[in-house]
């Protein structure tokens, strides 16, 4: 049938003489030959992943059998670490550690983006809100919230409320500076347009001010709840009773190291998952955000 | 019956970076009555825009007097549509919330926020772009935009501060012919700011020609060419050639 085709066009002059099909053919068989090579990249890439993680766990496997002055007592193998993981999975303690410890980044965390948004908005908007409060905050924000560890406690006593108090007090501040450079940010355009269309000074603030430094907000969120764990684990590695950063600290009473090495991988891993999460929940309630 | 927006003696200080003072206008007066279509021209420096901004209610004379409707203006209000130089539109909102933003901070449901904006949607038509972002938006369709939100209040005067002066030719002409429309169909007055001769010529019933240091009106041309203007026709050319050269002189 191609061949008829092409006789019949022949007839029509030279540009005809290729058959139509031919290009699409061409077409075809370029991008099939386009996305197998990417495939093929993206498989290589995969594999070369896939082989960094066994040599480095091999190499750590090794490590204690081939350097004869190692203890393993002082650096499990991951054969060991594995066991011990599959225990506390069974038991549930390490589910349990991992429940009380979000709980408390996300009271805190939560806390601190209210009370730091607010802020933020108030001292951007009101010079005498923001001279007011300037020095203050400013010297508040160069405390490291891991001095106030101790303080927490005698205030807050060894409960719930002195690891929320220390999250929020880390988090507050990001946020609030975050906010604050979003709000000065704002084009005076906008604030301008908004009145001259029937703005109050509170729909101001809360229809155009807000939404036009949200992208700022939301960095300072995200630095917030990175600090948020931070601070976690210093506040559960004194005087708390439960959580990942306690376990930390009694498997290192207990000589336990592999119990050490879940607790922190888990740590790194909760820290990477939340930042996955607030990306993902950033796209979905901000669509406009991720479009300009 | 008093005009629409009376300036009387106007007179504006400011103060500029290097903390000297000048005079961005200096006893200025003019009317601006119901139906017309003004465009104030002049070189960067002449006060036009410190003009549009008294009138906008955004900033307030140094001295002299700035009335609206016979009362003095007390600040930006829906009485008076802005549109800007920039762009303005909330980046956050589609083109139809946008346009249905005044209507929201009033309280008006949202069945007439929907019949509302379907209808300056289409009066700038944009019924198929209603549901994209701004940044999704070429500057010509942001600019039409901009101009149905400002309208959408149903506001005595249109305030436009070179509204299209980062567009490009092609766009720019057809927009002027869409402010046109909507001027002539919905009969509201417009103070137009721009640097464009050829731009004031095809628009505006009056010209005011403004000069700079300090801000003052030069002369008002008044144009008496009928609606729609034909650029290439010599009555065109030769007011075009009166402007050019009270502008220049």
């Amino acid at each position: 049938m191609s061949v008829q085709t092409t006789s019949k066009q022949d007839s029509d002059g030279p540009e005809a003489a290729v058959s139509p099909f031919h290009w699409q053919e061409q077409e075809q068989a370029f991008l099939r030959k386009l996305n197998a090579e990417k495939r093929k990249k993206t498989i290589s890439q995969l594999t070369l992943n896939l082989l960094g993680v066994v040599l480095f766990l091999l190499l750590w496997e090794a490590t204690p059998h081939v350097i004869p002055w190692m203890n393993i007592l002082l650096f499990p193998p991951p054969s060991d670490v594995v066991g011990t993981l599959v225990e506390l999975v069974e038991s549930g303690e390490l589910l349990e550690n991992i429940a009380i410890s979000m709980q408390r980044v996300l009271l805190g965390f939560a806390l601190a983006a209210v009370l730091g948004i607010v802020a933020g908005l108030f001292t951007g908007r009101i010079a005498l809100v923001q001279h007011l409060s300037d020095p203050v905050l400013h010297g508040m924000r160069s405390i490291p919230a891991i001095a106030l560890v101790p303080l927490s406690l005698l205030w807050f006593g060894i409960g719930e409320a002195s690891k929320v108090a220390l999250i929020s007090w880390g988090a507050f501040f990001p946020i609030w500076l975050n906010t604050f450079t979003g709000v000065r940010d704002v084009p005076p355009v906008l604030v301008r347009s908004a009145k001259s269309l029937g703005a109050t000074p509170y729909q101001t603030m809360f229809n155009v001010i807000l939404p036009a430094s949200l992208p700022f907000i939301l960095v300072g969120l995200r630095q917030g709840i990175g600090i948020a764990l931070i601070v976690l684990v210093a506040a559960e590695l004194a005087g708390a009773s439960s959580g990942v950063g306690y376990m930390v600290a009694t498997s290192h009473q207990l000589f336990r190291v592999d119990i050490m090495f879940i607790g922190i991988a888990t740590l790194g891993f909760l820290g990477y998952m939340v930042d996955r999460l607030f990306t993902f929940l950033q796209s979905r309630i901000f669509p406009w955000y991720s479009s300009k | 019956m008093t005009a629409l927006i009376e300036i009387k003696n106007v007179s504006k200080i400011y103060a500029t970076s290097d903390d000297s003072a000048t005079w961005a206008l200096q006893g200025v007066s003019v009317n601006i009555e119901q139906g017309e279509f003004i465009c104030a021209i002049g070189p960067s420096g002449c006060g036009k825009t410190t003009l549009l901004n008294i009138i906008g209610g955004f900033i307030s004379p140094t001295e002299g007097d700035a009335l609206l409707n016979g009362n003095a203006i007390q600040g930006p209000g829906p009485d008076r549509g802005v549109v800007f130089q920039e762009y303005a539109l909330f980046s956050w909102l589609t083109s139809r919330e946008n346009i249905e933003f005044p209507m929201r901070l009033k309280g008006v449901s949202k069945a007439d926020r929907r019949a509302m904006s379907d209808k300056y949607l289409e009066m700038i038509n944009l019924t198929h772009a209603a549901d994209r972002y701004p940044g999704e938006l070429s500057g010509g369709m942001r600019q039409r935009v901009a101009v149905a939100r400002a309208l959408v209040n149903e506001p005595q005067l249109l305030l436009m501060d070179e509204p299209f002066a980062a567009v490009d030719a092609m766009t720019r002409a057809s927009l002027q012919e869409e402010v046109l429309r909507l001027w002539e169909k919905l009969k509201f007055s417009v103070l137009f700011i721009t640097h464009n001769i050829e731009e004031a010529v095809f628009l505006s019933s009056k010209i005011i020609i403004m000069s700079p240091h300090p801000g003052r009106i030069k002369e008002i041309v008044p144009v008496d060419l009928p609606y729609p203007r034909d650029r290439a026709s010599p009555e065109f050319g030769a007011l075009y050639a009166k402007v050019n050269e009270a502008f220049h002189t």
